[in-house]
Parts: structure tokens; sequence; C-alpha cells
């Protein structure tokens, strides 16, 4: 028989009762497992990178990945659709010009914590202004892009919100920024009775969860697994699953064996190969599941850098087989992009201008006074790149795709942290990278890849484009949509011709199911709303 | 002994300086490491400064050694966790699964070691020589790959990756070894579960041991049986066990102690692939993920504890020498 994780343990029992339930327990488990295993969803990955369930300090994927399902967003997406903001928490709400800015009001509906306590708009202040308090890794999404203050965030009365919002922030992008889970809104009487040294319950909420989502948090098994039990009180209804389990499984031939043999119903990290395997078996279905995220090639364009000249970063963009690694290293896990803003978010420009052209390439460089090539420091990640290819065997074709040419590039390969280190510190001449926006809107790759003054990409790669600079700007706090994306059509125009950047391509995230399991959805977040799966 | 204990410190010493020298020499930013792609530099200093990262090296090695001797071995610069809170919860799984793997070294390379060496140059010595010789070169990740495909995918004979079933749910935590948590809660469920899952784990890990143990144990074996006492002992007509466990086996046992303390703990350190594979939430997956992200406290803990554990295994060996071997003594 299966007990709740969290069960405790009763005193022991005499042994006439003891014996009497070891006599049911070796009769019974077959029916109790079989019905267990039809309502809990095991999902195997590798979800090592979880290092809080706290909806306002989680920066991972898996973190958002978890506490998507155990949290509440005052607005959120449906499914597949990252397009169209709907009702969540709010009910509705609406945008009115102010003299300072804009301000967004929210009406909350009727919701409970799975603590039994109700919503209230008290609730989602004291969220607010304890992400903007804490300054986690992605309280910047409240203070710098939605640029909200303790104070900006008022309730009026208990079923009302009121966001407070200044002329340099567009109100659409708050919006935006308020469906990823910092935007989460916790039962503030919980983690205010879990406080420690001011932490607004942080410690607490690492490993417990107090929020109004599908599920509630049973227990967090560090590298084992993390446990979410159903929630009663939520008002986004679970079909039939009652427990999610996210066992670590960090290797793509474990979760293969898992899958196959039935111990898991969801495997989360699979390559390429494997994938294709699981295509061609009627057991196993195979997703290819959008990402936001962009696999480029960084080109240094600083001031004696060897990116300097732009019709070098023309040759090296003329000169990569973007066709040839999609194909080939990726076996069809990607989509061919060239510009900054990624397929699927209003905004993105679809436009291919560069095919494989390796004379043109040659051509450019002779231009630029190289016709004999040159020597480049190719900084590449050890381990594995998005689309899960192993980041040596992407470099090993992008080198010699830029031999050809006569670029001669010099892969160093380095882990992670410290190539991200010298990108920081703009000493990376070339860098095999990916980006991947904090938030659904074109915004979150046209201010950091094209603006100069945000500090992030553009100066990495040391960049500084005035003209490029202002239309990032101008189209994040551009409201009319329609200006807003013919904005976004001159930024990437200009960026694919100028900007320093090879972008190779969008991968896909491959994601094998069983063939039981219905409901299954992962969008371009990477968020599974795990109440609408259900197992046949 | 009171020397033997004074030299462990020192070499415990040493190690906190190598590991935190090498950690330090890498050229990368542990603040850049715990906050991601897209941190702003004011996080990254006020990251610095909460962990003490802006001060000098020396000044760093200083505070941590200070700590130490009060027993904190600092915070997890990933995790936001004791160090020490976080190995008291991964090390007894690995703990667990080197128990296992030295039992099964035990229970296979002994008696195939002595059977090798009593049937010397015959097949079942034969066998004992290829085994030895396979099980020695056979990479343990090739050879967990093939186990669980072997035994638990296509014969479903035994359980996949983990350490319980997916669908059964550990019992609470007194020691942290599975199988005892879950003999305490009276669980026998749970305990049949995780003693079925350590059986592949631990034949994996077990094996390269199990190989390398078939081999010494066999030409001690034959080393000693070839000495004039046992010719003597067989001469006075004492039965041939009593001369084989009694005579020959007792002094074969200092070369197969000494192999077997240091194959512990190259085990305890060395699980890391099978636990990867395996799915295994031990110290092995604990070092390398904070090892990559530039964990040095982490990383530091991790080391120190693998330290100790091998000097305490080789003071037990030597120990056990005194045991078996009366000539030798600590004084």
């Amino acid at each position: 028989m299966k007990r709740t994780i969290a069960a405790s343990y009763p005193a022991r029992p005499s042994l006439v009762p003891r014996l009497l339930a070891l006599a049911v327990a070796l009769t019974l488990p077959l029916a109790s497992a079989q019905s267990a295993r039809q309502t809990t969803l095991v999902l195997g990955g590798d979800f090592s990178d979880l290092i809080t369930l706290d909806p306002g300090v989680s920066y991972e994927f898996s973190g958002s990945l978890i506490t998507g399902n155990l949290y509440d967003t005052l607005v959120g997406f449906e499914g597949n659709d990252l397009s169209h903001i709907r009702p969540r928490l709010a009910s509705a709400w609406k945008i009115t010009p102010t003299a300072t800015g804009s301000q967004i009001t929210f009406t909350l509906r009727n919701a409970k914590f799975s603590t039994g306590r109700p919503v209230t708009s008290a609730d989602v202040v004291y969220s607010m202004n304890r992400v903007i308090s804490l300054k986690s890794p992605s309280s910047f999404l409240l203070t710098d892009v939605a640029n909200l203050k303790v104070g900006s965030v008022t309730a009026p009365t208990p079923t009302t919100v009121v966001f407070d919002i200044p002329k340099t922030a567009n109100p659409n992008i708050v919006l935006a920024a308020l469906t990823f889970n910092v935007g989460g809104i916790i039962d503030s009487a919980e983690a205010k009775a879990h406080e420690q040294n001011g932490d607004f319950g942080s410690g607490w909420l690492r490993d417990h969860s107090a929020g109004s989502g599908p599920f509630k948090l049973n227990r967090w098994d560090r590298s084992a697994q993390v446990a979410l039990d159903v929630n009663p009180n939520a008002f986004r209804r679970s079909i039939n699953i009652k427990r999610v389990i996210l066992r670590y499984m960090l290797e793509s031939s474990a979760q293969q064996t898992a899958l196959n043999s039935g111990e898991i119903d969801v495997a989360w990290d699979y390559t390429p190969d494997a994938f294709n395997a699981a295509q061609s078996n009627p057991k196993l279905k195979a997703l290819k599941t959008s990402t936001f995220q962009m696999a480029y090639l960084g080109m240094n364009s600083a001031k004696g850098q060897p990116f300097e000249d732009p019709r070098l970063r023309e040759a090296v963009r003329y000169a990569i087989d973007q066709d040839g690694i999609i194909k080939s290293l990726l076996q069809g896990l990607g989509r061919k992009v060239q510009t900054i803003v990624p397929l699927g978010l209003a905004g993105s420009n679809p436009a291919t201008p560069y095919s494989y052209d390796p004379a043109k390439a040659k051509a450019l460089l002779s231009a630029a006074g190289k016709p004999n090539g040159f020597d480049v420091d190719f900084l590449v990640s050890t381990g594995s790149c998005s689309g899960g290819v192993p980041c040596q065997d992407l470099a090993a074709k992008i080198q010699s795709d830029l031999a050809k040419v006569g670029i001669r590039a010099n892969i160093k390969q380095m882990v992670n942290a410290e190539l991200l280190t010298a990108y920081r510190a703009q000493k990376a001449p070339l860098i095999q990278v990916a980006w991947s926006p904090d938030y659904p809107d074109a915004d979150g790759n046209g201010t950091p890849l094209a603006d100069y003054n945000a500090h992030s990409l553009a100066w990495r790669n040391g960049w500084n484009n005035p003209q490029a600079s202002k239309l990032a700007q101008s189209a994040a706090i551009e409201v009319d949509q329609t200006k807003r994306i013919a904005l976004y059509k001159q930024l990437t125009d200009l960026m694919v011709k100028e900007g320093p950047y090879a972008i190779l391509y969008q991968p896909y995230k491959p994601v094998v199911v069983n063939a039981s399991v219905v409901g299954f959805v992962r969008n371009a977040n990477g968020d599974v709303q795990f109440e609408k799966i259900a197992k046949k | 002994m009171l020397r033997r204990l004074a030299l462990m410190v020192f070499v415990l010493w040493g190690v906190t300086l190598a590991a935190f020298v090498i950690s330090h020499v890498v050229p990368a930013d542990p603040a850049a490491a715990a906050l991601g792609n897209n941190a702003r530099e004011a996080q990254l200093q006020e990251f610095r400064v909460r962990n003490g990262l802006d001060k000098p090296m020396v000044v760093q090695y200083g505070v941590y050694m200070g700590r130490l001797f009060h027993g904190d071995l600092g915070t997890s610069l990933r995790t936001q966790n004791g160090i020490a809170a976080d190995l008291a919860q991964f090390f007894p799984a690995t703990l667990e699964l080197t128990l296992v793997a030295v039992v099964f070294a035990l229970f296979i390379g002994l008696p195939l070691g002595m059977l090798a060496a009593l049937r010397h140059n015959r097949p079942p010595d034969l066998l004992a020589r290829v085994f030895a010789l396979v099980g020695g070169a056979t990479p343990v990740y090739w050879l967990a790959i093939l186990a669980l495909n072997v035994f638990h995918e296509r014969l479903g004979w035994l359980p996949g990756p983990g350490r319980l079933d997916a669908y059964s749910l550990a019992p609470p935590v007194v020691t942290g070894l599975v199988t005892i948590d879950a003999a305490l809660a009276h669980d026998s469920e749970v305990l049949i579960d995780a003693l079925r899952h350590l059986i592949l784990p631990g034949l994996v890990l077990g094996a390269f041991s199990a190989a390398l143990l078939t081999r010494m144990t066999r030409s001690a074996m034959l080393e000693v049986l070839s000495q004039d006492y046992i010719r003597t002992a067989r001469a006075k007509g004492l039965p041939g066990r009593r001369v084989i466990w009694k005579h020959a086996l007792r002094n074969a046992s200092l070369p197969i102690l000494t192999v077997l303390g240091s194959l512990f703990g190259s085990l305890l350190t060395g699980a890391v692939l099978t636990e990867t594979i395996f799915s295994w939430p031990g110290i092995g997956g604990y070092a390398t993920s904070s090892a990559v992200s530039l964990d040095f406290p982490a990383v530091m803990g991790v080391t120190l504890v693998a330290g100790l554990a091998y000097s305490v295994v080789n003071l037990l060996v030597d120990l056990l020498y005194v045991v078996f071997d009366p000539r030798i003594s600590f004084s």
C-alpha cells in the first residue's frame, strides 16, 4: 500500500493488528499501486538547476516549471498561446493613462490558498514588495523592467490591486513580466509566520509552498525528486492527476530506460538521437516543443577587436552552414532564424537574408582587407548546448565552416561559468552561447541584444549603435501594437545587417511522453500546466 | 597511535589548503555562476560582498579555517544551504551504495581468488583470471548502461535508476540510509524496494573492486600456499580446510586488507559515474554540480569529507593489521 509522503508514523501497533495489516498489505499492493500509478504523473529529467522553490527568488528553468504549478500569477498564458495574456488570479484588468505614466487596475477573483486562507489584495501587495526588497536574481523584472518600487502597488479594496507605472515602462511589458513566477502570489500570513532575520520567509519557502496554484509542494528531496500533491482549494482543477513527481535523471539513457519500462511517463531531456528513435515507437509520443532560445555566435566589435569591421561580421554570417547544422547536428530539432527576435513572439522577423555562400564570405573578407583570412580565439562551453547538442560538436562544425573562408577559429573550451565571466568582461573575441528572453515579449531580446546602454549582450560584444539603441528603447515603451511591430521590423532589419551576432538556430526542446499521457503541452516559455494532463 | 592521529589532521589540513588554492585559481566568477546569465553588476557585487568573495584569498582562507575549527563548513554559494546539511543529505546515499559494493566485492572476489589459487592453472583459475582481467578493464559507465538495459529494461528482473521506485515514498530520515530507515519505520515494502534498487548499482560499482580483489587474493594465496609452513602443516596431517582457512588465508589477509582499504576510499569518491547513470542522489552528483557552478565552499566540503573518509578507512586498516599480524604493533 502506498503512503502519502509526509505521513507521520503512528505509534507501533500491537502484534495482531500488525500481522493483519501485513496480510492486507501483501494481498492488496498491486491494486492500490495500480490506481496510484494512474493518478501519478512522473517526469524524469535533469532538474539539477533547481535551487529554490520560492517564486520570488527562483530564476531557473526547473524552478519556473514547478512554481508555475504551485503559485498563481495575476495574469498568465494558456497552453501554447503566448501572444494573448489571460486572466488568472485577476479576473479582469484595465490600463489607464495617468499624469506620470499609467495605472493597471486588477480585479481579483474569489480564490483560496492551499493553506485555506482567501487570496486578498494585501497578499498581492506583500508578494510584489517582497520581491522588490529581496533583491533576488529575478527582482530586476519588477524593479528595472516594470520600474516598480515599494509603494507602487496598492490595495484600495480587498479585491482590487493597482500598479502605478512610470512613463519609462510599458504596461504591456509589465503584464508580460507578471506572468513569470516572479509575479507569483504568496500567502502573506504563512510567509510572515516563517520569516527569519528579515528574509520574508524565503528560507522556508525554498522547500515549502504557500500558493493558490493547482498543486502544493509535498516534498523536495534534493538531487532525488520533487513531489507535488494536488491542491484541493485550487480554482485551476486538475483533471485526474493527484500527484506529480519530478525525478532527477541526468542521463538521457536513464530516461530512455525508465520511459520504456513505464517507470516514468515523461522524459524531459532526450538527446536528438534518442528522440529520433522515439519517433518511430508507437508506445511513445515524441513532441517537438517550441522554445524562445537562440543559439548564436557573438562577435566582439569593439575598436581593435577582430570583428570591428562590419564586413567581417557579414562574412561570418555567409560562411555558416545553418541548414547543415540543423539537419545533421540537431537532426531537425531546430528552426532557421537570422534576426534577433525569436519566432513565436509578436515583433519577430522571419527574414533569412543570408544563404550559405562561402564565395561571398571570401569576397567580403578581401574587401575588408583580409584576403588571407585571420586568426581568432573562439570561446566555447563544455557540456551541452541548446537543442541537446554537445557544444564541442557544434563548435567543430562552425570551426570547419569558418576555415573554408579563411577564418581560423582557435577553439577554447571552458566551463560555462568561466565562459560567462570572460563574456561579461568584454573579453570574448568570438563566442558560442545562447540567449532566451526573461519574459515572453520582443523586448526580452530587443533591449539586451540591441541597446549598448543596457549593459547586456550588445555591450558584451562591444557593439555600440545609437540608432539601434534608440529603436530598442522606443519599441520597448510603444503602447500601440501596430507601431510597435513596425519598430521591431526596423530594429531586426538593422541588426541582421549590422549587429554583432550570427544567429545559428532557434532550437526545439524534445520531450517524449508515454502514449497514455494526454493533454501534455510545454510552451515556448518552458511551462507545463500539470493540471491539464491526464493518463488514459 | 597519537602520532597517527596527528598525521591525519596534518593530511586533512593539507587537503583543505590544496583544494582551496586549486578551486580559487580558476579564472571565473562564482557570483556570475550563482546568479546566472542576466544578473546585473550591482547584484553581482552585492553577492560578492555578502559571501566574502571580495576579500583577498588569504583572508578568505583564514575565515574559512576559522569557521572550520568551530565545525562550520560554510554555506553553499549555489543552494545557500549549510554545506554540512547538504553533505548530511547526500553522503548517506553514497555510503550505502559503497558498503553494498564492498560487500559484493568481498563475496565475489575473496572466494573466487581463493578458488583460483587452490585450483592453480586449472579451469577455475582460468575463469578467475579472465574475470579479473575483464572486470578490471571494463569501463564502469558501459557496464552500468549494459546492466540497466539487460536486467531492467529487457528482462525486467530488477528496478531501474533511483534509490526507490518512483511511486513509493521514502521513509522518514533517521540515518539517511534508506534501508536502515525503512527497517526502523517497520516498512517492509520500502525496505525490499530499497534493497532491490541497490543490487544493480552495487554490482556495477563493486565489479571493478571484485576483479582487483580476485587478483590480489589469488596471488597472495598462491604465495602463502608455496611457503614451507603450509607444507609442514599439511605434513603434520592437519585437515585441508583448516590449513587453508587458518594458516593460509590469515597470512594472505594483509595484502588483501590493504587493497580493500584503498578500494573503499576510492569507491566512496569514485562513485560519480555510477551515481550519474543510476540517478543516485549521492555525493558524486553534488560534487560535480558544485564544481561546475564554482561553488567553492561545497567543493571544499566534499573534498574534506572524502579526505576524512579515506583517512579513517586507512587508519582502520592499520589497526586491523595488528589484529591479523601480532608482529606489528603501534608503540
